[in-house]
């Protein structure tokens, strides 16, 4: 992210599709249906729109297909530097300038970085539709950077790392964990952190961010969407003028990835010298978002972790008092083309020792291999993932993003308003068998996060 | 290649093709379209008979409800020593009811892929579902039975004490939340609001506690309900009826505001946290009630200091200095007095410089006019970002449950934005200056001896030439002082004002005032009490016209009345070498200042009364800086007051 949002923050991990045919909904919205209309510039430039009048803003969320997975080695943190770089300036918008435009016209903007993408929107009231296109079009068409620009994000981003991995508890063990189940010769795009190292950041050149926006940053390398108050004449009219100028680029070179399943339990652990309790942490390769197993990987990701009646949450947390909490996800930063990771996560109790609550956590995530899901958890699993798809859809960056997931991920924007129907199919022994087949122990990092020393004046406080 | 190489230069790099082709791309920003009104969507709201207020927000966009039950039972209600009951109590609520488990309650709600919890901030419990609509009775049925029916089992209370607990030491492992703590403590003190659980706190709490903070808090009275969502308004009120039969109960108590302490300094805490990369810097103090209408002002001064990524801290601190990935400032309304505050987290070695730029940039905000352009954009984002607050109806219900729970007025909403469009440069000044309740200020006990009743008749002198007079009483009355004084400068200015005093320390109770500007009337009537000001001020303005404004604002202890100053001064323990520095709220100005009020050694006074033997004080700090000598012999009085640089004399005549 380039700056710390002031309104919310992005859920963590996209949850998926659903058709309203299965509730009794209104027929306006129709349950989180997505209506879209599609267009292609020649420059090969997607554009994707939804109209939705109901308030008077609209929010254009620009994706490249560019992510830390196009890193090299020895730039690791750089697509995330380069999106700082983005803000900084470009031929007809001076450094500062595309903040405070966006901000006098009583809008909101951020961008992020994940493995996959980097992201830029803006969500501004609808008579704004045009300057945040003119903004966008611009820093692609003409982006500006000096030495001492370059400089200063660089010294940034050191800072956002520091405030969010190296001063913060179990963080750098959460995110550099993510990386340890691939491998970083055969899969070197999945086995380093998007912030990147600090000796990776300093040794990046201004040279660096040139090619990377001549390799990346191409109209025929992105996807424009825009959702809300708008008249889809205007809006192409906007396009055509603003972006229809830039010219496309080779595309870039290919991303790859080798793996293998269950190559054999690797543990790891860390000492964290700012964690006050011990941790573990259990990661899993799971396949690229569009496999056909992920949506029985969803949905067994909420019977395991997600709510108070989550497996986790009743046996770890509840009935053994062995952990503050206990929780699952897919994919945290965001989903992926290639292979990700389902993560366990579970801080113990004062006085719980770190071993015995990951025995707890493991004989969990094994009961589901042995022993399957009752029907009632597969309700509640579906219900709750319905419930979260028309909550992520209720605003326009919402939808923004809904567009972008399934045109990115999924290789089709059809998808969106189809996807639901392979979740609904889902059976307990589709859980059972995506169960066996990934929380395999083989398949597993499994990471101890240690307290270093002892909890001298910091346990105190006011 | 032709691109890389023009790049290189470092200038705007345009792409080769952008260049040649035929472009009509624009070189300046493009001009706002049409931009259709925007209008608060309507609610409904009631109160129902048992005292509950209820809003209800229909949208039915999406088949989503959000509900919210707020209580005036957050953590400034918990007993000292028992700090984390209100927690306590909101996180049991959903444990267990008097025929359902606390995991068949977790089960129910979520088996239909809705959320039911509660939760306590600083001022108000809430209970927040959400669901989908067809699973409303469903929601409402449980929302019912852990509010009325709360069974408080013992062995939840234990399990929600060790999560308490280890919640604690993990809050205690991250810089921002241990900074958040020490600075509450630093500006509220013993004011509840200051106050953070402690392992030894949460041990305190007993289930009695639990269950008599619930009984006597968790009333109707007082209490609000707000449904937002795809639901209608008389299915909501069926939906309550049916949920809450017979609940009823009056307001819970509501103990008498605290004051918050003053300071004489900025005081700089530092905590040592072992193995920090950075250093959290937290600035700021108490400020004002919810209600106050100096919040339009401060919020403008606020977010141009640091509301966002073109506030100045943020533009100074990280895109300048590289010092921090972001710097902040914000001003947080609570139901009593807020606060304000600016952070960064700055990375270790620079944490002087940044704290010193940080000061410099508060100070600027206090005392330097914002430029127009800087002050349009702010209010362009302030009025402009209205309609992305609600956009969803529990963006709604917040906006909605917020004004209402803070009593901002039935008005709040619709004049919101006509409110902040209006505020001015020398406002947002004034409101900076007023923000900093921080004056390097300290109360002075006041030599009651001096105060005997007297009348005094000054005249005034421009450029040596009598221009008008000034007859001054100080009577006594029962428990009372009063000073009154009449001062008559032609038809260019007459004031008439009257304070009543608090005889044992000087403090103000009343003030009533009477001005005539160039044929302008402006009447001030203010009331002093409990740590506050409240009332309405009327300043002429230069145009000729008068502007009203109702005050209701708190003041920090010892704070005295600006035309109190003849009546208090000769009671200061004056001596030759002595500096005071006290805080007097200026009604004209709207601003608490501290005056600093340096004595000299007396000198001979010559003025029409006679030859005075007086101390020569110099003033500083007010509008104008001022010499006043006050006499010598007891009873003290001001037998002259001069204005630095200007050819303005007050003389006593009799």
């Amino acid at each position: 992210m380039v700056h710390r949002a002031s309104t919310g923050v992005r859920s963590l991990a996209w949850l998926g599709g659903l058709f309203c045919a299965a509730l009794p909904c209104p027929l306006r919205a129709q349950g989180g249906r997505v209506g879209y209309e599609a267009f292609t510039l020649p420059n090969g430039l997607r554009v994707v729109y939804s109209e939705d009048h109901s308030t008077p803003i609209v929010s254009v969320d620009l994706w490249y297909n560019a992510g830390s997975r196009n890193e090299r080695a020895g730039r690791s943190g750089f697509a995330h530097l380069f999106e700082h770089m983005m803000f900084e300036g470009s031929a007809h918008v001076k450094k500062g300038e595309f903040f405070q435009l966006i901000q006098r016209a009583g809008g909101t903007l951020n961008g992020s970085t994940a493995e996959d993408r980097t992201t830029y929107y803006e969500t501004v009231p609808s008579n704004r539709l045009n300057l945040a296109l003119w903004l966008e079009a611009d820093r692609m068409r003409s982006l500006a950077v000096t030495e001492e620009n370059f400089h200063t994000q660089r010294e940034t981003v050191k800072e956002e790392r520091r405030l969010r991995v190296d001063n913060q508890p179990y963080s750098a063990a959460f995110l550099n964990g993510m990386t340890w189940p691939y491998d970083s010769t055969a899969c070197f795009p999945y086995a380093h952190t998007v912030i990147g190292s600090m000796a990776d950041l300093d040794a990046a050149q201004l040279g660096d961010v040139q090619a990377f926006f001549d390799a990346y940053y191409t109209p025929n390398n992105a996807t424009l969407v825009v959702v809300g108050d708008f008249k889809p004449l205007e809006l192409r009219r906007f396009v055509n003028q603003y972006f229809a100028g830039i010219a496309s680029h080779a595309a870039p070179p290919p991303v790859t990835c080798d793996y293998k399943l269950s190559p054999g339990v690797v543990r790891r652990e860390v000492q964290d010298a700012h964690a006050n309790l011990p941790a573990v942490v259990r990661i899993y390769r799971v396949p690229p978002d569009a496999d056909r197993d992920t949506p029985a990987l969803e949905l067994l990701k909420i019977i395991l972790g997600q709510g108070e009646s989550s497996r986790l949450n009743v046996t770890v947390v509840r009935r053994a008092k062995a952990a503050l909490g206990a929780q699952v996800f897919m994919n945290p930063v965001e989903s992926r083309r290639g292979p990700g990771t389902l993560v366990a996560l579970a801080v113990a109790n004062q006085g719980v020792g770190v071993e015995g609550l990951d025995t707890l956590v493991a004989a969990q995530l094994d009961s589901i291999r042995t022993g399957g899901v009752t029907p009632e958890e597969l309700t509640k699993a579906k219900n709750t993932f319905r419930a979260g798809y028309i909550h992520t859809r209720e605003t326009t960056l919402g939808r923004a993003e809904a567009l972008h997931h399934y045109d990115m991920f999924h290789g089709s924007v059809a998808e969106i308003n189809a996807d639901l129907e392979r979740y609904l199919a889902v059976t307990a022994d589709d859980i059972r068998r995506v169960a066996t087949r990934y929380l395999d122990p083989a398949n597993a990092v499994v990471i101890v996060v240690r307290t270093v020393g002892q909890p001298d004046g910091r346990t105190g406080g006011p | 290649m032709v691109t890389a190489l023009l790049l290189l230069s470092a200038s705007p790099a345009v792409r080769l093709s952008a260049l040649t082709a035929q472009d009509s791309f624009p070189s300046r920003p493009p001009k706002p379209t049409p931009l259709p009104p925007v209008r608060f969507p309507p609610f409904k709201e009631t109160t129902l008979p048992n005292g509950l207020q209820l809003a209800v927000v229909e949208h039915h966009e999406q088949p989503v409800v959000s509900v919210a039950l707020s209580f005036r039972a957050g953590a400034v209600y918990d007993p000292p020593g028992k700090e984390g009951l209100s927690e306590l109590v909101a996180e049991l609520l959903t444990k267990g009811s008097e025929t359902r488990s606390a995991d068949q309650i977790a089960a129910t709600v979520e088996g239909v892929g809705g959320s039911l919890a509660a939760s306590s901030d600083a001022d108000f419990l809430t209970i927040t579902a959400d669901v989908l609509s067809d699973q409303v009775d469903l929601v409402f049925e449980l929302l019912g039975d852990v509010t009325l029916h709360p069974s408080f089992p013992v062995g939840e209370l234990e399990l929600a004490r060790t999560q308490a607990l280890s919640a604690l030491q993990v809050e205690l492992s991250r810089p921002a939340a241990v900074a958040a703590r020490f600075f509450a403590k630093e500006i509220y003190g013993d004011n509840p609001y200051g106050r953070s659980p402690t392992p030894e706190s949460f041990k305190a709490v007993l289930r009695d506690d639990v269950v008599s903070f619930a009984a006597e808090r968790l009333r109707p009275g007082g209490a609000l309900l707000v449904v937002a969502g795809d639901v209608t308004e008389p299915q909501v009120r069926s939906l309550v009826d049916k949920a809450f039969p017979g609940w009823h109960g009056a307001p819970p108590a509501a103990p008498a505001p605290r004051p918050v302490p003053a300071r004489t300094a900025t005081d700089i805490l530092l905590v040592h946290r072992p193995g920090s990369t950075q250093a959290n810097i937290v600035l700021g103090n108490p400020t004002i009630l919810p209600t106050d209408p100096l919040y339009y002002p401060a919020r403008v001064a606020t977010q141009v200091l640091g509301g966002g990524a073109d506030s100045r801290l943020f533009l100074i601190l990280r895109e300048q200095k590289s010092w921090t990935y972001g710097a902040y400032a914000n001003l947080r309304r609570y139901r009593g007095v807020g606060y304000w505050q600016a952070s960064a987290e700055v990375r270790s070695d620079v944490t002087d410089s940044a704290l010193t730029e940080l000061l410099r940039q508060v100070d600027r905000v206090r005392t330097e006019a914002i430029p127009d352009s800087e002050l349009a954009s702010t209010k362009g984002f302030l009025v402009g970002s209205f309609p992305l607050t609600i956009e969803t109806p529990s963006q709604v219900a917040s906006q909605v449950a917020n004004a209402k729970l803070l009593g901002l007025g039935d008005d709040y909403l619709r004049l919101y934005r006509e409110r902040l469009a209006a505020v001015t440069a020398p406002q947002a000044r004034a409101a900076a200056a007023r923000l900093d309740l921080n004056p390097k200020a300290a109360a002075v006990s006041l030599d009651t001896a001096q105060f005997v009743p007297h009348s005094d008749s000054l005249r005034v002198l421009i450029q040596g030439n009598p221009v008008g007079g000034s007859l001054s009483t100080l009577r006594h009355t029962a428990d009372s002082l009063v000073y009154s004084e009449r001062s008559d400068l032609g038809p260019v200015f007459q004031q008439q004002t009257t304070v009543v005093l608090d005889p044992s320390d000087g403090s103000p109770r009343l003030l009533d005032q009477v001005t005539v500007q160039q044929g302008q009337k402006a009447e001030t009537h203010l009331k002093y009490a409990e740590a506050r000001v409240k009332g309405r001020i009327a300043v002429p303005q230069q145009d000729g016209t008068v502007r009203q404004f109702d005050i209701d604002t708190v003041l920090p202890p010892g704070t005295l009345d600006e035309n109190t100053v003849p009546v208090v001064v000769p009671a200061f323990p004056l001596a030759p070498g002595k500096t005071f520095t006290v805080g007097f709220f200026s009604p004209s100005e709207r601003v608490t200042k501290p005056l600093t009020f340096k004595v000299a050694t007396p000198e001979r006074v010559s003025v029409p009364a006679g030859v005075f033997q007086a101390y020569h004080i110099g003033v500083s700090g007010a509008r104008v800086p001022l010499i006043i000598w006050v006499s010598v012999d007891t009873p003290r009085r001001v037998v002259k007051t001069e204005v630095v640089g200007q050819p303005f004399v007050v003389e006593l005549v009799k």
